[in-house]
């Protein structure tokens, strides 16, 4: 590392980025071929990424030099180098994917000195300028190679909110042009056809660490920034639950159930979302599938429905339809609960709810009226 | 995908999970994500982790993928075996280690330029491939560091390796990595790290109070001496890197890789001399894949019933079905014995799928909760299939307890280094298998009570072991509650079932052709391969046997697993393997040699008082006298608290009355077995588990049983605790645990409780808690709009503070 961060001192930062953008370019038109020209522009793009991340982040003797920071940010931008990256980045080595990580999210990071409290400068230019950025940096999850490093930037980019409602509402338009925060009326239910619908597929990756770093990303849409999404939810409402249901509860795999179902949890029960979970558990259509899960062959599937059930069931206004259902299986659930994850008998908040739950359900009446 | 990976033998268990080999020279770990009550976080992130490193020095990860709840992950299959492995012959050479030490340099340089802290650098986690090419592995307790400059605070890695700014919890960034590569040189040299004589526990006090180890002897060059003490500085500020180590020229000078093939060949040739190659060992698919409804969260009853009315258990239909009706008829009966019988596999999955986590400590969990977590229930998960002739050769069982494991604890509590995680790997726990595969030892008894009792319930003639010789039917009964208690095995599940019906009819007539055949039909070819080796044995024979896997074996393994020095622990292994060899050629004569043995003691009063063979012990049935005198003083701490919260009230009368059944002339015997087993119990696992363990058996418990011969259960516990906890297990380090165990019902441990007292009356009792919860409850009268607002903050309160608990965020 010393000799190349001696080399960009001698170097400046505008011949740096000004390169890596050329190379880029110029990588993505001849990467079908195979020559060693190919070759030698993925080293030499690998090269210069490694001497960005120098300057961007220093190492771990030097600290990176303000000044050059700032500048080298701002070349990034001006420049088009993010996108030329996020385009790219799967085409590159190994090593330099990695490095192309380091720079994505060191830039979206980065905000100008003395305005710590406002958005880094990245962010706001995608806002401003380039709204389609976002969704190319979801795209990344459509390549093993590329997943890596345009989710963690996109989940730096997401700590925003402006970007996550890039992300939420993004529609094809007609002109072509990515919508813009201008554009954005939350009130028009989604055509299931923005980016953000791509996610359920992503999701089911093969490769484990792809799918889950797409439900990482995905779940930082849903719950960092909750008032946005609660606004969405409830716009979507039926469009969004059924996606997920099938998405992540019917259909997928033990991870994603799993996963699909605490995540639902952690949606339902937050307070902002509060609107959303009561229409949520006036459903009887959705009440059933948490009871089949009940009885999943899987204990920590069992566990997880268990915490949407009892929405259900401490509701106090509950629905016609959610009644009658309760009521119907009334006495098989008085069989059911009290031996209901038995062996969890040191989780205590568990063995409340569950008392709590019976009391509850001991409560209804013996027939629907 | 994993249509392209065809699973071949074990090779091992990693800090992930099984290591098993597959083709295309890969080798696949396997987690079972099932047995992971914590977020699946924590996993994602040592994939993630692993997939961002690409280099010759470190193993290779190719890609991973779910299937069932199984994780596999895909790695380079590196054929040299581990430098643990390789130096089962002898210790390296010091032209070797200087290879070793470069190579790892190297590895090291790679990560640490990336921000990462592997953390857990020891002679088990380096791999060498057939060439000789040294690679890193294990990366279970590896950091990323997102910032250049960050440090971490979280006490982990292995108690003999760490380094002391990693004891001390003062933040440490790479340069511990440095620490602990010194002290694998120094392993290597030596074949065990410095301090391996000291428990671990006190390890942990004495790395940052004493001065740093240095190499000492003539045989070590000056260079290499003075490499180690560039490693071993104390201050991690004045340590050198590992790029500058690289020009230290004790490395500089070092050979090529290709010289370490002397190793490998060393040791094909070592293992082909003392022909300790293990049998190898098959990944079969669980029972889980094969039947997915195989259980539920239904008790047996329950399960009779509803199989019976309809398959999903619930009523979607808008028609207010006839109330269920409860029939007790045979028929229904008979149902639920089955649906039990289908339940038991499974559940035995569960819990042992559980022993693949065990090994890291976790750094969110209290000391208590993770001594709660040492599991007792071993059992292979991926069902390792059976090895009849296997043996616990010397080699094995040196490896096993030398592979000692990485521990973390939890930085917030630095009192607590109680908590030192240990395990070990657990060829006698493996060849324990639960699922009864294996039918060596271990299950030994049990299975063979099992052919016996089919054989008694024929000609209503020889009384079995354990009971008293009271009528027929008494003899029946007691062996159905002797078959629950022991369903721990699949073979017997079916035959519990077959005299859960005979029970029910109460009549010996009633037992019919069909379910003579039942009992008599092995359920699994488990059982099929059992039945040649049955005989009936002698009285002596069993008892030798039930001796043998009640309590030497367990004493064995536990003083295996207490001693540190290799030579002790290779005369001890000899001696096992020994005694294992004793076991399967002559029980009869090993419970004579036994019973000469105590004779003798016992003749003697002073060792009668030290070995607490006193005429009292019957009658005081060792487990309520914490007080046990045992070779390993240094686990003490553990017995006194752990003594008798270890039994339930429940459990010691069935144990005292049990005792107290027994013919005289065994009772010592036994008494002296429990002793052992209970000992074992008392030192290394927390009190919950002796309970779990009761627990996660329902049918072990059935109380009805007025002269329950006493063989499930301890037996059980000794076993589970071989598997549990020995210190130097090489295990899964895995997955944190919750305190919420998933599959372990143990009672909350010591500050659970008193986290649960203090939160107040209401919970304290479960009667008031339904008036409480009442009294909470906000839309009870009227549930109108505006108890809405009240339901949002009963909910928030008492749900989300769950929640955020249960989602261990990647921050």
């Amino acid at each position: 590392m010393a000799f190349l961060f001696g080399r960009s001192r001698e170097k400046s930062a505008v011949d740096v980025v000004r390169t890596t953008r050329d190379l880029l370019q110029r990588f993505h038109s001849i990467s079908l071929q195979n020559t060693p020209a190919v070759e030698k522009v993925a080293n030499d793009t690998g090269r210069n990424l490694a001497l960005m991340k120098v300057m961007l982040q220093g190492t771990t003797e030097v600290e990176p030099n303000p000044e050059q920071v700032l500048q080298v940010v701002e070349l990034i931008l001006q420049e088009d180098v993010l996108r030329e990256l996020i385009l790219n980045v799967k085409l590159l080595h190994f090593e330099a994917r990695k490095d192309a990580q380091v720079v994505l999210t060191n830039v979206l990071r980065y905000k100008r000195p003395g305005d710590l409290a406002g958005e880094p400068i990245a962010i706001h230019y995608i806002v401003k300028d380039d709204p389609g950025l976002v969704r190319q940096f979801c795209l990344g999850y459509n390549a093993r190679e590329s997943a890596f490093p345009c989710g963690a930037a996109l989940r730096e980019a997401l700590k925003y909110d402006a970007i996550t409602a890039l992300v939420l509402y993004d529609e094809p338009t007609d002109d072509g042009r990515p919508r813009d925060l201008d554009r954005i009326d939350p009130t028009v239910p989604t055509s299931e056809e923005g980016i953000f619908w791509n996610f359920f597929n992503w999701i089911h990756q093969r490769e484990f660490e792809v799918s889950a770093d797409a439900f990482n990303t995905f779940r930082d849409i849903l719950t960092i920034h909750k008032q946005l999404v609660a606004t969405y939810l409830q716009t979507n409402f039926e469009t969004f639950f059924h996606k997920y249901h099938t998405a992540f509860i019917q259909q997928g795999s033990y991870v994603t159930k799993r996963q699909g179902l605490r995540l639902l949890g952690e949606v339902l029960l937050d307070r902002a979302n509060y609107n959303v979970m009561t229409r949520y558990v006036q459903s009887a259509e959705f009440l059933k599938i948490f009871m089949t899960l009940l009885r999943d062959y899987r204990k920590m599937i069992q566990y997880e429905s268990f915490h949407i059930f009892k929405i259900f069931i401490a509701n106090p206004t509950k629905s016609p339809e959610v009644e009658r259902l309760l009521i119907n299986n009334k006495a098989r659930m008085l069989k059911f609960l009290p031996t209901f994850l038995d062996d969890r008998r040191d989780d205590d908040q568990f063995l409340d709810e569950r008392t709590f739950l019976l009391w509850q359900v001991n409560q209804l009446p013996d027939t629907y009226v | 995908m994993e249509a392209s990976y065809q699973v071949l033998e074990e090779l091992g268990s990693g800090s992930f999970g099984v290591v098993y080999k597959g083709i295309e020279k890969a080798t696949g770990d396997l987690i079972d994500l099932e047995s992971s009550d914590e977020d699946l976080s924590e996993i994602q992130k040592e994939i993630s982790l692993l997939s961002t490193c690409a280099s010759q020095w470190v193993t290779q990860y190719k890609t991973s993928f779910v299937r069932g709840h199984k994780l596999w992950i895909i790695m380079e299959y590196l054929g040299g075996g581990s430098c643990l492995d390789l130096m089962r012959p002898g210790t390296f050479s010091e032209a070797h280690i200087a290879i070793v030490c470069r190579e790892l340099l190297l590895g090291l340089d790679y990560l640490h330029s990336s921000g990462k802290i592997h953390r857990d650098i020891k002679a088990a986690n380096v791999l060498l491939s057939d060439t000789g090419k040294v690679k890193l592995a294990d990366f279970g307790v590896a950091a990323q560091l997102t910032n250049i400059k960050s440090q971490r605070m979280t006490f982990v890695g292995t108690p003999f390796w760490m380094a002391p700014e990693v004891i001390q919890e003062a933040g440490y960034d790479h340069k511990a990595d440095l620490w602990s590569l010194g002290i694998t040189a120094m392993e290597l040299a030596h074949g065990e790290p410095p301090n391996s004589d000291t428990h671990p526990m006190k390890v942990l006090f004495k790395i940052p109070k004493a001065p740093a180890p240095r190499l000492e002897g003539d045989q070590w060059s000056d260079a290499f001496k003075d490499f180690i003490k560039k490693c071993l500085i104390k201050d991690p500020d004045r340590r050198c890197t590992a790029k500058e180590l690289l020009r230290h020229k004790f490395v500089a000078r070092a050979g090529r890789v290709e010289a370490l093939r002397e190793l490998i060949e060393r040791r094909i040739a070592y293992d082909a001399q003392e022909g300790n190659r293990e049998l190898p060992r098959y990944y079969e698919e669980t029972l889980y894949n094969v039947s997915p409804r195989g259980t539920g969260c239904t008790g047996d009853a329950n399960g009779g019933d509803y199989s019976i009315d309809d398959d999903d258990g619930w009523v979607f239909d808008t028609i207010k079905p006839a109330t269920i009706k409860q029939r007790i008829d045979q028929a229904e009966a008979s149902a639920a014995s089955a649906d039990s019988n289908a339940s038991t596999p499974t559940k035995h999955k569960q819990n042992t799928s559980k022993r693949r986590k065990l090994s890291r400590v976790s750094s969110g969990s209290s000391a208590e909760s993770m001594l709660q977590q040492l599991d007792l229930n071993a059992g292979p998960l991926g069902a390792p299939s059976p090895s009849p002739a296997r043996k616990p050769s010397s080699g094995l069982l040196r490896r096993a307890s030398n592979n000692a494991t990485a521990v973390r604890v939890p930085s917030s509590s630095s009192s607590t280094p109680t908590a030192r995680r240990v395990s070990g790997h657990q060829p006698p726990a493996a060849a324990k298998a639960p699922l009864g595969l294996d039918m060596s030892y271990g299950n030994g008894a049990s299975t063979m009570k099992q052919f016996r009792r089919v054989s008694s319930a024929e000609h209503c003639g020889p009384v079995a072991d354990g009971s008293g010789g009271s009528g027929e039917m008494d003899s029946i009964a007691e062996h159905d509650d002797n078959d629950a208690a022991d369903s721990n095995d699949v073979s017997t599940a079916s035959t519990s079932t077959a005299s859960a019906k005979f029970g029910l009819d109460a009549s010996a007539t009633a037992f019919t052709m069909s379910s003579r055949q039942d009992e008599n039909t092995p359920p699994s070819a488990a059982a099929a391969a059992a039945a040649p080796r049955t005989k009936l044995p002698s009285k002596e024979a069993l008892l030798g046997r039930r001796a043998y896997t009640r309590a030497v074996d367990a004493a064995l393994a536990e003083a295996l697993a207490a001693t540190a020095s290799p030579t002790k622990r290779d005369a001890l292994a000899g001696l096992a393997a020994a005694w294992a060899a004793l076991d399967r050629a002559d029980p009869e004569g090993e419970f004579l040699l036994l019973r000469g043995v105590l004779e003798r003691a016992r003749a003697d009063t002073k060792l009668t008082g030290a070995l607490g063979l006193s005429g009292s012990a019957p009658a005081a049935p060792p487990p309520q006298t914490p007080t046990k005198p045992r070779e390993s003083s240094s686990f003490a701490a553990a017995g006194p608290a752990a003594g008798p919260a270890l039994l339930s009230p429940q459990r010691q009368q069935q144990q005292q009355q049990r005792l107290s059944e027994v013919p005289p002339e065994r009772r010592a015997q036994r008494a002296n077995a429990s002793a052992n087993a209970n000992a074992n119990v008392a030192h290394a696992t927390p009190p919950p588990l002796g309970l779990a363990v009761h627990t996660q058996h329902p049918q072990a418990r059935a109380p009805s049983a007025p002269g329950t011969p006493s063989n499930g259960s301890p037996e059980k516990r000794t076993r589970l605790v071989l598997a549990g906890d020995n210190p130097h297990l090489k295990s899964h380090h895995r997955r944190r645990q919750s305190a919420i165990a998933g599959g372990a019902g143990a009672s909350p441990a010591p500050s659970e409780r008193r986290e649960r007292e203090s939160r107040g009356a209401e919970h304290r009792d479960k009667a008031s808690l339904g008036r409480t919860l009442e009294r909470k409850l906000p839309g009870r009268e009227g549930g109108d709009a505006e108890h809405a607002g009240v339901l949002g903050d009963v909910l928030f309160g008492r749900w989300i503070g769950g929640l955020g608990g249960r989602w261990q965020r990647a921050a």
